[in-house]
């Protein structure tokens, strides 16, 4: 489980996450949104370590502060938003990075079935720095992925710390990352990602943390944070959620300004 | 071995860059017995099988000139090429050398510091140290800049690489003003010592020298291949290199006190000589790609072959007189590289 | 700027007097034992030598050995104080003759250390330390007749000198003037070898309370009044034509640069301190007195 207890960040002299008391399970995946600048990004890097904070973080009962970095990446994978490499590396040395930590030695063809699992086998020996914007996320993730390739180790669950996994993506990759995302979760690990699209989120999402202004404004399942008024107030326009009717898809449909809706 | 591991992969470098390595290494060979058996003398190696019959001359020069020559030059060169590379890599920057982190500015300042004001230095200090004034002093001011930097650019335990680059031009600033100084009272023969230091030489090795110098550089050698695992996890920037589970504070502190070592002795003995830490490493990614666990390896084993034939040219092209090093690896080095990267022009490899 | 003359002193005097010397120590007997393969590392040393009378058993001459004309035909072992320790064990000789500031040091040792003999001849900026190099060349080479000679001839060209400059009617202030780049002036102060020729020649440095060649502001160097300016006339980049010399505006304002007064020497001759240096006194002396005769 993730606890984080009272999570304050001040970034210069502005007050950026106003005090994030939340959690999240192992075998559920637990998706950040928000509007821009509320605080989602800032919070994800608070849970990682990343942006000096007040509070505490607890990652399967144990405080991150007091952890070492190799204990740390043994429990967790961090895909950060962007990433530029500094020197010339092929896309597969760059996911082999990923098996720096020492838990797992050299395991054989992970390297390979982490590529294959985004699609980007096919670029190994390819250069990172020439590849598009997309094939580098998905490179960047397959990296995060063979760090934590076995959702749970002696009973112990893993977690992915996801930042817009999904932002240069097409949809059919989106789908696909989505679909990642979801058999970590289902056998056993817990993945914490934030996400701009409102429709994969609800595709994706066992739990969701609405934040608004620095504030966490709302927390649990879809259907219980993602409602007209919770989505309206956070992002200040006019959405209207609803169901598809065959399989109970959650969609959100965004409403032309000044509408009469219907 | 990586064919076994990944059946399926392709885009591994490790069986290149280890061939490459074996390369290296034969190569090394060749040019250490060449630095041995080639000087003005005309004394060859073969002297050595006259066992006790060896004249003594023979003797000298291949023992007390020729052999802590090559020695200084293995190391010099290692030293300059393996310390570039733990710069760039520390840097995530090509162009990064160890001049960033004010080695290059203090070893200078206290090189100038000891030709021009040596003179006045304690009689005590002067007995115990003779004419290893300068190279003391260039290692001190070395030491002492980067320990500096390190301080101003560290806030509660972290280093912040962008804060040392910035007060290392601030330093490097500084220490041009004060030699500045130092050049205004310094009369002719020092200006011309000080010229001929900046262009440097391994003219001046000699066994004492070697075993001051040795040690230092030796240890930052077999430190910085340590670092590799670091250095590559820094590619991805600080942040990505701590969730992969690098100590990334100690990494950086490491790779400093390392850089410091191995270039401040390095200049300490064959004085300012360019080029070799930026072009080693350079062309070494060009071939077998920037994995540093082979990049520092090849780039001391490459260093020190390019200084052993600089060297040879240096002290064979004008003989009886010798050439400055830095004059012949500039020279030599500089179109080669201006070749390679015409070559590889529109290839991203920064 | 009407009656304006300049002074150049023309070299043939000074080829003139090592030629004589040359001849005066000829006819002693080449000394068929001592050295007979010598290194000469700095340029009084090489100089020294031929005037002995024994370039002939000159093998090799440093980078700073450019007098008389026949040692540059010599193979250069390079800057004085950057000599390679196997190229100069290679020439195999069987003496260097360094001047005080040989080097580096690890050379000097390894030399020591292989036991090639070797020489330091003392540094000189006075007559005395000039009899003493020679001296110390000479026994070097096993020539003490010829040495005996030399020093005589020197020292009389000193005495000579250190008369003429005595009997000066007033002492001229002189600014040695090294090299006018970008109009700036590098001037000699004291401890230098030019400040000592000055003296030696009868005239006062006009640059006081400054060590070494420096850069010298134009207030300065209208302060330093100097009645005559010096300069080189074969100093390679430091060579300084008189005309811009005294239109540098500082200089032209001072009474050198509006009477003109401008002496050129050779370099070497002029400040080498070694068996040339009494009659170059001689000949800077005589200038000096004719520009402070014209000056009136």
């Amino acid at each position: 489980m993730l606890v984080a207890e009272d999570i304050r960040v001040v970034l210069g002299k502005a007050a950026v996450l106003h005090g994030i008391t939340a959690e999240a399970h192992a075998g559920e995946v637990t998706v950040i949104v928000g509007p821009n600048g509320s605080g989602k990004t800032t919070l994800l890097r608070a849970l990682t370590g990343d942006v000096g904070f007040r509070g505490r973080v607890r990652l399967n009962g144990r405080d991150c502060s007091e952890l070492q970095a190799w204990e740390l990446a043994a429990l967790r994978g961090v895909l950060p938003q962007a990433s530029a490499l500094a020197f010339p590396f092929t896309v597969a040395e760059v996911v082999r990075l990923g098996l720096t930590a020492a838990v797992h030695a050299d395991r054989g063809d992970l390297v390979a079935r982490a590529l294959a699992a985004v699609d980007m086998l096919g670029f190994a020996a390819r250069l990172y720095q020439e590849l598009s914007g997309g094939q580098q996320a998905r490179v960047q993730l397959a990296r995060v992925l063979v760090q934590v390739w076995e959702p749970v180790v002696d009973g112990v669950p893993r977690w992915l710390f996801l930042d817009e996994p999904v932002a240069s993506l097409d949809i059919a990759h989106q789908l696909d990352v989505i679909g990642l995302m979801r058999g970590f979760a289902e056998r056993g690990g817990g993945v914490v990602s934030v996400l701009h699209d409102l429709n994969l989120t609800a595709m994706v999402a066992d739990r969701v943390w609405l934040m608004d202004q620095g504030r966490l404004t709302g927390q649990g399942s879809v259907t219980q944070v993602l409602t007209d008024e919770a989505l309206e107030r956070a992002y200040g326009c006019r959405l209207r959620v609803g169901c598809l009717p065959p399989a109970g898809g959650w969609f959100a449909l965004p409403q032309a300004v000044g509408g009469q809706g219907t | 071995m990586v064919a076994l591991d990944c059946p399926r992969l392709e885009g591994g470098r490790d069986h290149q860059a280890r061939l490459t390595c074996c390369a290296l290494a034969v190569a090394l060979a060749v040019t250490m017995l060449m630095s041995l058996s080639h000087g003005a003398s005309g004394v060859s190696l073969w002297s050595l099988t006259l066992g006790d019959a060896m004249p003594a001359r023979d003797r000298l020069i291949l023992w007390e000139i020729r052999l802590p020559r090559m020695l200084t030059g293995i190391l010099v060169g290692a030293s300059l090429a393996m310390a570039g590379a733990v710069m760039q890599g520390l840097f995530r920057n090509p162009l990064a050398d160890p001049g960033l982190v004010g080695v290059g500015a203090g070893a200078g300042l206290g090189a100038v510091l000891a030709i021009v004001l040596g003179g006045m230095a304690p009689l005590w200090l002067g007995a115990a140290l003779g004419y290893h004034l300068v190279p003391v002093a260039a290692f001190l001011g070395g030491w002492l800049s980067t320990l500096l930097l390190y301080r101003v650019a560290t806030r509660s335990g972290r280093t912040s690489v962008a804060t040392m680059l910035l007060a290392g031009i601030a330093l490097g600033a500084l220490a041009g003003a004060v030699t500045g100084v130092l050049v205004y009272i310094a009369d002719d023969r020092q200006l011309r010592d000080l010229t001929f230091w900046g262009l440097g030489s391994l003219g001046g090795a000699s066994w004492p020298k070697l075993m001051a110098a040795g040690p230092v550089m030796i240890l930052a050698l077999v430190a910085a291949p340590f670092l590799a695992r670091g250095l590559n996890g820094l590619a991805l920037g600080e942040a990505a290199a701590h969730h992969i589970g690098l100590p990334v504070q100690r990494v950086k502190t490491v790779a400093i006190l390392t850089v410091a070592a191995a270039t401040g002795a390095a200049v300490a003995v064959a004085g300012g000589i360019g080029f070799i830490g930026i072009v080693v490493p350079h062309l070494l990614r060009l071939a077998t790609g920037p994995d540093h666990r082979f990049l520092l390896i090849n780039a001391g084993l490459a260093g020190a072959i390019l200084l052993l034939l600089a060297d040879l040219i240096a002290r064979s092209i004008i003989a009886p007189a010798e050439l400055p090093i830095g004059i012949v690896t500039a020279t030599l080095g500089a179109p080669v590289f201006l070749w390679i990267l015409l070559r590889r022009r529109g290839v991203v490899d920064l | 700027m009407t009656g304006r003359s300049l002074l150049t002193v023309g070299r043939f005097h000074a080829s003139l007097t090592a030629i004589l010397l040359v001849a005066s120590v000829a006819t002693s007997a080449r000394a068929e034992e001592g050295p007979q393969r010598v290194v000469a590392a700095g340029g009084s040393a090489a100089e020294i030598v031929y005037a002995l009378g024994q370039g002939d058993r000159l093998i090799a001459r440093d980078t700073t050995s450019s007098y008389p004309e026949a040692v540059l035909a010599l193979p250069d072992v390079g800057y004085v104080r950057q000599l390679s320790p196997e190229n100069l064990i290679a020439m195999d000789p069987d003496l260097i003759l360094a001047e005080h500031d040989a080097g580096p040091p690890e050379t000097i040792e390894i030399l020591t250390h292989a036991g090639v003999p070797m020489v330091t001849l003392p540094q000189a900026l006075t007559p005395a330390d000039v009899l003493a190099k020679i001296a110390a060349t000479a026994e070097a080479l096993g020539v003490p007749e010829a040495g005996a000679a030399l020093a005589e001839k020197t020292s009389a060209d000193f005495d000579a000198a250190a008369a003429a400059a005595a009997s000066m009617p007033a002492r001229p202030r002189v600014l040695f003037v090294l090299s006018l780049q970008g109009g700036r002036i590098l001037a000699a102060g004291d401890d230098t070898s030019a400040a000592a020729m000055i003296g030696l020649a009868g005239g006062v440095n006009a640059v006081e309370g400054l060590s070494g060649y420096k850069p010298l502001t134009d207030e300065a160097a209208i302060a330093a009044a100097p009645d005559v300016i010096l300069a080189m006339d074969r100093g390679g980049d430091l060579e300084v034509e008189a005309s811009e010399l005294v239109a540098q505006p500082a200089l032209a304002l001072t009474p050198a640069g509006q009477a003109g007064l401008v002496i050129r020497m050779d370099g070497l001759y002029l400040l080498g301190f070694g068996p040339r240096t009494g009659a170059a006194a001689l000949e800077l002396n005589a200038a000096l007195r004719a520009a402070v005769e014209e000056k009136g």
